[in-house]
């Protein structure tokens, strides 16, 4: 049986197909179709068949940038007319968000683009309180006539939010029931249906963005599904979600809200399965690609999650901008980003001095060295004058490179500093080491993790070229590549579980609690987990239900996730709160024994298991050979050093380097620095250590 | 390799680092407060200097503490400069620290070598500080004693330990300690962290490279800001506006401001503003010195590290015991608010004489300082403070945005589920006002309708706010903006109309009514194109009635169609043709 992951990026499509019965990997990558994604999956799908059509397919993982670029405004992905109903005297709460200035210094500063319109956000008589009790009923008449209004619009999704439905549901409840009765082919989102916490702007705001991919999300996972059927692909088609789950084709066109950030989750849920592998349980995962660079955390083998995300905002310095794009309140895996990948673009501004990034010349034109037309110097010309990179071909000598192109525009950067083209690379190379240094910090140090403790595992085309440099700043002294590295985020999809969330607002003090009540509520989101999960054929047996809880203390205005025990009683209470008070000492270096603990929402994430790709362990031993030798330049040393160049597929098991070496493959270079030494392992993993 | 350009780029990799220093001790601050203040509106900042007390890098987030940390830094250590290694100074006196009250300052030397190298410094917007209001921003205060407790530079923390005395002293002085010493713990905390930072690097480059990469992004901004001054014309422009009362007083107080651009130097000249007064919006010479940081960075290039640098080429004149330049003991606790919001909206618009194309009409122009507080039905006190955004000014090529803070303010606000949750009032709208963005070719921002009900017996409102009876004004032709109205709805439906400063008590089932001021438009409305008037009539931004009778736009208002040619013959006829 066969298992296929494709990631669909924005400049290649990448497919790792997982043969059960022999223990293997194929991997191929081709350039993406920007227009219709899809195109670029059912090529990478026939180019495979073509080869290996005698094995039966068990599934299809998919990770798309779909919901993403729709947002982005992308052109070709036009989002459909959406309205949106809410309680009277509030449809302007989504306009206003936060109130505040994504970009305080910025005069010309402008919100994100409504995704609703204001003449399509309706409002109707109803309301109820924080404690749920309906104080004006659902004006169904009023109701009726705003439906009329809307299917004489052309309005094809409905969202709807009303004040205090976190409290109770009933309203919104039945105003979808009302929509989907009316107008069959209606797409409806109702804001406790898709993340039911308190806080009504982010709710809201999530029920719409809900809304708007729905109807874009639905034809292009119907389209795929139907075009693999016609090249005779049966097997189901999951998709992996921004959590780091999968979902059926199906539960993710009824919430595509949590497939938005699809592709960069699976980078990190390969680093934890490679981590469970080989016993590494801390890890930080880095990802480097063609535009930008990605670091996540992955503590006790499990990949730090947030659920504050906003999706197609900004990103300044490696942070999100808040207020810059549409808040998601959904379990994302944590990311930070900077503009630096191997395509990125080095200048000098204004005042004379060298800047990286943000610009990127992507896969095409891509870097001057490429040949096909961009004469600015990119981060990968700069690795390519200081030797790092094959000289003559890349992609395993399927492309050739100009390594005249990567001079040429070096020395136009090089005059403007008045420095030689090498001084003009390696300074390129160290700005964009201290970006990228900068990213693993966030993730890192800032969240409270010492780096030193954690282990690196780093992959994406670029990444393996900075490993070592980036490893020396943070003073971590173990690094993982993996065997293809460029292929490593599609590998992710294949080992991943199925995941759901689901979230239950309360905003009660601890003494208030009906403990009954939570339990039920718990009980309830449950039973939801486990219909959703039959109905992507999970069995029983492969279901677990994990429980947690949100506490603060009262007045405060973040809360802590922590476990809860089942059934949820009066002893898992005090341990929650006993787990919530040394968490908040962790995180925030105090607890607070006397202050009252309030609890703001329960949760459950309901996980199908399904098994994970098993790499066989190889015991074979080989002497190393390397092919050749070129000088290179290492920054420490300051200085060129004649450097051995090995073939990665000429590493086996137990093979050890030394550095200065550089290991060459076909989707990545990994270059290792003087004092480190290289092991390969019985997964044929590279392991560096210093 | 070349020595000299192999120094450049460690400078590179130094300059980010320092600067990533001061985020990363500000985002230690925000988490490890306790007060939502601090938590989740942001409202502090951090920064780092060198030993010659210049500001190298800083993590702020409200505009207002931009430039006053240096003024405080400079001003604290003038009075109490005998640091050793482990102590921090504390201190809130406006006429040192240059901010009102609740601001606490803390400042700590960093010591390398038993040398001092640097200092680390952060500023917090405490919820209280005692005095005769909670919250310490009474509207009516005629003395700084009213509003608080003053504290002058003190040695809060001794070799690495909180001084108890003197932590007691404060702690007895305002209404809720515990939360002001959580919030103090996270400003060492804070510290402390920079500190690290800054020793790391000094150990892993050298003091001399740290340094010079200190020299080098002071110099790179001060670079960066001449030329962008190099491009404006050389010349003086004038400006002013007013604060329609004081608080105690009816009188509008008077802003008035000269800059002049002169040889790649920018001046600024408040002589002719109005005397300090009798009520809270004088603003500490911090405050009105963060406006005009706040503005020159806006108005050159946010992207600029800020540090002392990019204030180089300022040359002030603020005359002594004028409203932007007070004297004790006259009361502040609104000149952060208020009076920098007014102080911004004059530099605006005297850089728009200078910077036409760069400079949108006024925003709302304050803040809406509102802070309810009594007992609920089970007699348990509660309190809470808010602020609330409006419209902000049109700009050449785009509209005003609505419903925003503006300037000088930044925070966000609470969600009415956690207002209704925690408080005893229900929340009856929260909307854009129609109408109230100032016409122009670029439309003003629409103002706020936020309003609620009182649920408990009673309760005690306090309003700090202004553009109540001054309208934000339009640039270029375009008209100002609405007018903010605060309005109490008793439970009879009679409608009272409140002045924007006063202190009054509510009942069960009476509802305030509050609405903020719009944008001021920028350009003639006559000249805005139909199909935007048309899409914001649709949207209801503007009443179909305006549209023909300021913006000369005729709708059909039953095909809701332009309709063109009465629309020309409209326009010209208004335009006098």
């Amino acid at each position: 049986m066969i298992r296929i992951g494709i990631d669909v990026g924005g400049t290649f499509t990448d497919l790792v197909a997982f043969d059960e019965s022999i223990g293997k990997y194929f991997n191929l990558k081709i350039p993406s179709v920007p227009r219709d994604p899809s195109d670029g999956v059912l090529k990478a799908l026939k180019t495979f068949l073509e080869s290996n059509n005698d094995k039966p397919v068990r599934m299809i993982v998919h990770a798309t940038t779909i919901g993403t670029n729709a947002l982005f405004g992308q052109i070709d992905l036009e989002l459909k007319k959406t309205a949106f109903i809410t309680t009277r005297g509030f449809r302007d709460l989504l306009e206003i968000g936060r109130q505040r200035r994504a970009e305080v210094y910025n005069l010309f500063f402008k919100r994100p683009p409504q995704l609703v319109e204001r003449r399509h956000r309706y409002e109707v008589e109803e309301r109820i309180d924080h404690m749920g009790r309906v104080l004006t009923p659902l004006n169904l008449k009023e109701l009726d006539e705003i439906l009329e209004d809307i299917q004489k619009e052309g309005v094809v999704s409905v969202a709807i939010g009303f004040l205090n439905s976190y409290a109770n549901q009933k309203h919104e409840i039945e105003a979808s029931g009302r929509v989907a009765n009316r107008f069959e082919k209606f797409y409806v989102s109702a804001s406790s249906n898709i993340s039911n916490e308190y806080r009504e702007y982010e709710r809201f705001s999530t029920a719409i963005v809900n809304a708007v991919l729905m109807p874009i999300i639905d034809s292009y996972l119907s389209r795929l599904c139907s075009s693999l059927k016609e090249i005779g692909l049966e097997a189901p088609l999951f998709v992996m979600q921004s959590n780091g789950g999968l979902a059926t084709a199906e539960v993710a066109s009824r919430k595509p809200s949590s497939i938005v950030e699809s592709g960069p989750a699976a980078g990190v849920i390969a680093s934890a399965w490679l981590g469970g592998l080989i016993g590494e349980e801390s890890i930080i995962s880095f990802d480097m690609g063609g535009t930008t660079a990605k670091a996540g955390t992955i503590c006790k083998l499990k990949p730090e999650i947030v659920s504050d995300y906003e999706v197609a905002g900004k990103v300044h310095m490696g942070r999100l901008v808040k207020g810059s794009g549409y808040p998601v309140r959904l379990p994302f895996i944590d990311l930070a980003e900077c503009s630096a990948g191997g395509g990125t673009i080095a200048s000098v501004d204004e005042a004379g001095v060298l800047k990286v990034g943000p610009l990127s010349a992507g896969a095409y034109p891509g870097p001057a060295c490429y040949g096909h037309g961009n004469t600015q110097p990119t981060i990968t010309d700069a690795n390519l004058i200081l030797g790092r990179l094959n000289q003559r071909v890349l992609l395993g000598g399927k492309m050739q490179i100009f390594p005249d192109y990567s001079r040429l525009a070096f020395e136009s950067l090089g005059e403007k500093l008045s420095v030689s083209v090498e001084d003009a690379a390696e300074s390129v190379i160290r700005i964009a080491n201290s970006m990228m240094a900068k990213i693993l910090r966030i993730v890192s140090v800032e969240r409270g993790f010492d780096p030193r403790r954690f282990t690196l595992i780093v992959f994406g085309g670029a990444g393996p070229m900075h490993a070592c440099a980036l490893a020396e700043e943070l003073r971590i002294k173990k690094i993982v590549i993996p065997p293809n590295p460029g292929m490593f985020s599609a590998l992710g999809l294949l080992a991943s579980d199925f995941f759901h969330d689901f979230v239950k607002g309360i905003m009660k003090t601890v003494d208030e609690l009906e403990i009954d009540l939570i339990e039920n509520s718990f009980l309830k989101m449950e039973e939801e987990g486990r219909m959703t999960l039959s109905s992507e054929g999970i069995e029983p047996d492969r279901m677990r239900f994990l429980r947690m809880i949100d506490l603060r203390y009262l007045g405060q205005s973040y809360e802590l996730t922590v476990d809860a025990q089942k059934p949820f009683s009066s002893d898992a209470l005090d341990s929650a709160i006993a787990d919530f008070h040394s968490k908040h000492r962790d995180v925030y270096g105090y607890s607070m024994k006397s202050e009252k603990v309030e609890i703001v929402s329960i949760r459950v994430r309901a996980i199908g298991e399904i098994p994970k790709p098993l790499l066989r362990k190889k015991l074979t031993k080989r002497r190393t050979q390397k092919k050749e030798e070129r000088r290179v330049f290492f920054e420490g040393l300051e200085s060129w050093v004649e450097t051995p160049i090995y073939e990665r597929g000429q590493l086996t098991t137990g093979c050890e380097i030394n550095g200065p070496a550089i290991v060459e493959q076909y989707d990545s270079t990994s270059v290792i620095y003087p004092d480190w030494s290289a092991v390969i392992d019985a997964y044929d993993n590279i392991i560096l250590k210093r | 390799m070349n020595a000299l350009k192999r120094d450049l780029t460690t400078i590179e990799v130094i300059k980010g680092a320092l600067i990533y220093a001061a985020e990363e001790m500000g985002i230690a601050l925000k988490k490890s407060a306790y007060s939502p203040n601090i938590k989740e509106r942001m409202d502090h900042s951090c920064a780092i200097f060198d030993s010659g007390r210049r500001l190298i890098a800083q993590a702020e987030h409200i505009p207002v503490h931009l430039g006053s940390m240096t003024f405080a830094v400079r001003e604290g250590l003038r009075y109490r400069g005998d640091l050793e290694e482990g102590d921090m100074l504390l201190f809130n006196d406006p006429y040192i620290s240059g901010t009102h009250l609740p601001d606490l300052t803390l400042v700590a030397p960093v010591f390398y070598k038993s040398d001092i190298v640097g200092y680390v410094a952060n500023k917090a917007h405490h919820t209280d500080i005692g005095g005769k209001t909670p919250g310490s921003i009474a509207g009516d205060s005629t003395e700084l004693y009213q509003e608080g407790l003053i504290i002058p530079p003190v040695k809060f923390v001794k070799e690495g330990e909180i001084d108890e005395e003197l932590s007691n002293f404060i702690k007895v002085n305002v209404r809720t300690p515990e939360v002001q010493m959580g919030d103090l713990r996270a400003q060492i905390a804070a510290n402390n962290l920079g500190i690290a930072r800054l020793i790391e690097l000094i150990e892993n480059y050298g003091l001399e490279t740290v340094q010079d990469a200190m020299n080098a992004v002071m110099d790179y901004s001060e670079r960066r800001v001449r030329a962008e001054l190099e491009k404006m014309p050389e010349g003086t422009y004038t400006a002013s506006d007013f604060l329609e009362d004081t608080g105690n007083e009816e009188n509008p107080v008077e802003i008035k401001v000269e800059i002049a651009i002169k040889e790649g130097n920018i001046i600024f000249d408040y002589e002719g503003t109005s005397k300090q007064v009798n009520g809270p919006v004088n603003a500490p010479l911090g405050v009105t010195i963060a406006g005009i940081y706040f503005t020159l960075v806006s108005v050159t290039d946010p992207n600029i590290p800020i540090n002392d640098g990019c204030f180089r080429p300022i040359i002030l004149n603020i005359p002594k015991r004028c409203l932007l330049n007070p004297e004790r003991p006259a009361p502040v606790a609104g000149g952060n608010v208020e009076t920098s919001q007014r102080n911004v909206d004059v530099l605006l618009k005297a850089f728009s004489q200078i910077i036409p194309e760069r400079i949108p009409a006024a925003g709302q122009g304050t803040m809406n300082n509102v802070s309810l507080g009594g007992l609920r039905e089970d007699g348990t006190p509660w309190t809470f403070y808010e602020t609330i955004g409006g419209g902000s000014g049109g700009r050449p090529g785009s509209d005003g945005v609505d419903g925003v803070h503006v300037n000088m303010t930044n925070t966000m606000n609470t969600p009415i589920e956690a207002i209704e949750a925690y408080y005893p009032i229900r929340f009856e709208s929260y909307s854009l006002r129609p109408d109230s963005g100032g016409a122009g070719e670029w439309r003003g921002g629409c103002g706020i309708v936020r309003s609620w009900t009182l649920l408990s017996p009673t309760a005690t409102v306090s309003i700090l706010a202004e553009r109540n009876k001054i309208r934000p004004w339009g640039l270029n032709g375009g008209s100002p903006g609405a007018a903010g109205e605060y309005m109490l709805r008793r439970a009879d439906g009679s409608m009272v109309k409140l002045p924007s400063k006063c202190t009054l008590r509510v009942y069960k089932g009476e509802t305030l009514l509050i609405h903020t001021p719009g944008g001021g438009g920028y350009g003639s409305p006559l000249k805005r194109r139909p199909e935007y008037v048309l899409k914001d009539v649709k949207n209801g931004f503007v009443t179909i009635g305006s549209a023909e009778r300021v913006y000369g736009v005729v709708i059909n208002p039953l095909t809701m169609e332009l309709n063109l040619e009465e629309t020309e013959r409209l326009r010209s006829k208004m335009r006098g043709d």
